[in-house]
């Protein structure tokens, strides 16, 4: 067997080994590279920090644990922008798995790090099942769909929600989503109704499906994976999981297009061999 | 009758779901508004429907002693402690406050993760052997992948400033392009799906 052949039929068991050094070495020997900010986060972070303060963000949870090490350091990142801006966070989500990672979130960034109130600073709706019929209810009679909080407290009882009753009462609208239901929900029957402002989190697989919806104005901001989340992370000048996974991630690609060029390479030996 | 009765419970929903489109007045508006509630009623009973299926497929593995069928232990077991759990304090904000909660970040969410962190091995495993620049198209494709993969990661910025330039344009506009074109596709088909049903000539939802 020549050595063409050899490489060409890699025990891809090595390939694995390869890549777990890749992801894993990074993370005790950082390199600490510096991280650029793209237009449709930067984006999304000039739409929050104008808004009043008091205004209401809705993050809507649409990511079960699969997902969340992509996106619960941007739900984390962007809790902390709202509540340093003294903005309102109304959180639900369409994914029943994702609900305890919208109230760890919430207990780590609004009552651990800004002690804000519940009910009064941040109201947790938990899951909400009916997907696209939610979300068009939701934006016609925010109280009507959400009559309970996640803990079973009456929506009126909630001194945060007597001036929240609508679409329109809400400032913005997150979509933390890696999946259906989820960001497009959001767009084709809750934005397409009651308009406002929209913006979406998702893993870095999903991302590029968004673009069209940002160049449309649809969506007012775009955080695209792990790379998005560190972008934010430095926005709002805390590190994070996203900003300490940047190393892992830049060698692992660095290697995948290692792979990809030795794979062309010897491709195009044993076809010029033939 | 068995045929008769669902398509014209479909004719009747589907064009009632197309007026209220363009008649968003009482009465139909409220009659629509009764019907939204009822399919969200609908859909919360699947989750429990669902649960029920699951358990019926899995114990009959079990029982008939089925290939893997070990594995449908486990899954039994898991959803049985986690139902359990849940009803117990499920609804805490710290894994210390509850079993459930202490389940999930522990056990569920590692788990998840770990599943889902497995594409990047099978990515790079697959790159290697299939991702060949077999003809111009292919090694258009190779480039933007390259250009996309570094200007995705602060390695690549640190290789040339301006791969992450590169890479907002190519999502921007090819990518959109593309994308664009492939959602009308995909959304003229489903308005003609609709209208088969609606109209009684695709039928194979009620085998």
């Amino acid at each position: 067997m020549s050595i063409l052949e050899r490489i060409s039929n890699l025990d891809r068991r090595i390939i694995f080994l390869t890549v777990a050094i890749a992801v894993i070495v990074p993370l005790f020997l950082p390199l600490r590279l510096p991280i650029e900010v793209t237009p449709p986060v930067q984006q999304l972070y000039d739409v929050i920090d104008s808004m009043p303060a008091r205004s209401v963000v809705l993050i809507s949870i649409d990511y079960d644990p699969s997902g969340a090490p992509e996106l619960q350091p941007a739900t984390l990142s962007i809790m902390r922008h709202c509540f340093a801006k003294d903005l309102r966070v109304l959180v639900l989500g369409l994914w029943a798995p994702g609900v305890p990672l919208g109230v760890s979130a919430l207990e780590e960034v609004a009552v651990g790090e800004f002690g804000k109130e519940y009910g009064v600073d941040f109201v947790n709706f938990g899951y909400k099942p009916g997907g696209a019929v939610t979300l068009v209810n939701l934006g016609r009679d925010v109280h009507d769909v959400c009559r309970q909080d996640h803990n079973g407290t009456p929506v009126d009882s909630l001194s945060m929600m007597d001036d929240v009753r609508a679409a329109n009462d809400i400032g913005l609208v997150i979509s933390m989503s890696m999946g259906i239901p989820g960001s497009d929900q959001w767009i084709w029957y809750y934005h397409a109704r009651y308009r406002g402002n929209l913006a979406t989190a998702q893993t870095a697989i999903g991302a590029p499906k968004y673009y069209q919806y940002l160049q449309s104005g649809q969506l007012v901001g775009l955080i695209g994976g792990m790379k998005g989340a560190a972008e934010y992370e430095r926005l709002v000048g805390r590190r994070g999981l996203a900003t300490v996974g940047m190393d892992s991630q830049s060698i692992s690609h660095l290697l995948i297009i290692g792979f990809v060029l030795l794979g062309n390479i010897i491709y195009w030996l044993e076809k010029r061999k033939k | 009758m068995r045929l008769q009765v669902p398509l014209a419970i479909i004719l009747i929903m589907g064009l009632f779901t197309i007026v209220t489109s363009f008649i968003p007045a009482r009465p139909i508006a409220d009659l629509n508004q009764t019907f939204r509630n009822w399919y969200i009623g609908i859909i919360t009973f699947f989750i429990f429907l669902g649960t029920i299926n699951l358990v019926r497929v899995n114990g009959e593995k079990i029982k008939t002693k089925a290939s893997d069928w070990q594995y449908s232990i486990i899954l039994i077991t898991a959803l049985a402690v986690m139902l359990i759990a849940g009803f117990y304090k499920g609804r805490a904000s710290t894994d210390e406050e509850s079993v459930f909660m202490y389940l999930y970040f522990n056990v569920q969410f590692p788990l998840e993760a770990t599943m889902y962190s497995l594409l990047a091995f099978f990515v790079t495993s697959a790159s290697f052997r299939a991702f060949r620049a077999r003809n111009k198209e292919a090694l258009c494709l190779l480039l933007a992948a390259v250009v996309i993969m570094l200007g995705r990661v602060p390695v690549g910025t640190a290789i040339w400033k301006g791969f992450p330039e590169v890479t907002e344009w190519i999502m921007s506009y090819p990518n959109a392009a593309a994308k664009r074109g492939i959602r009308l596709g995909i959304d003229l088909g489903l308005i003609s799906m609709a209208l088969r049903m609606i109209l009684g000539i695709e039928r194979s939802y009620m085998q």
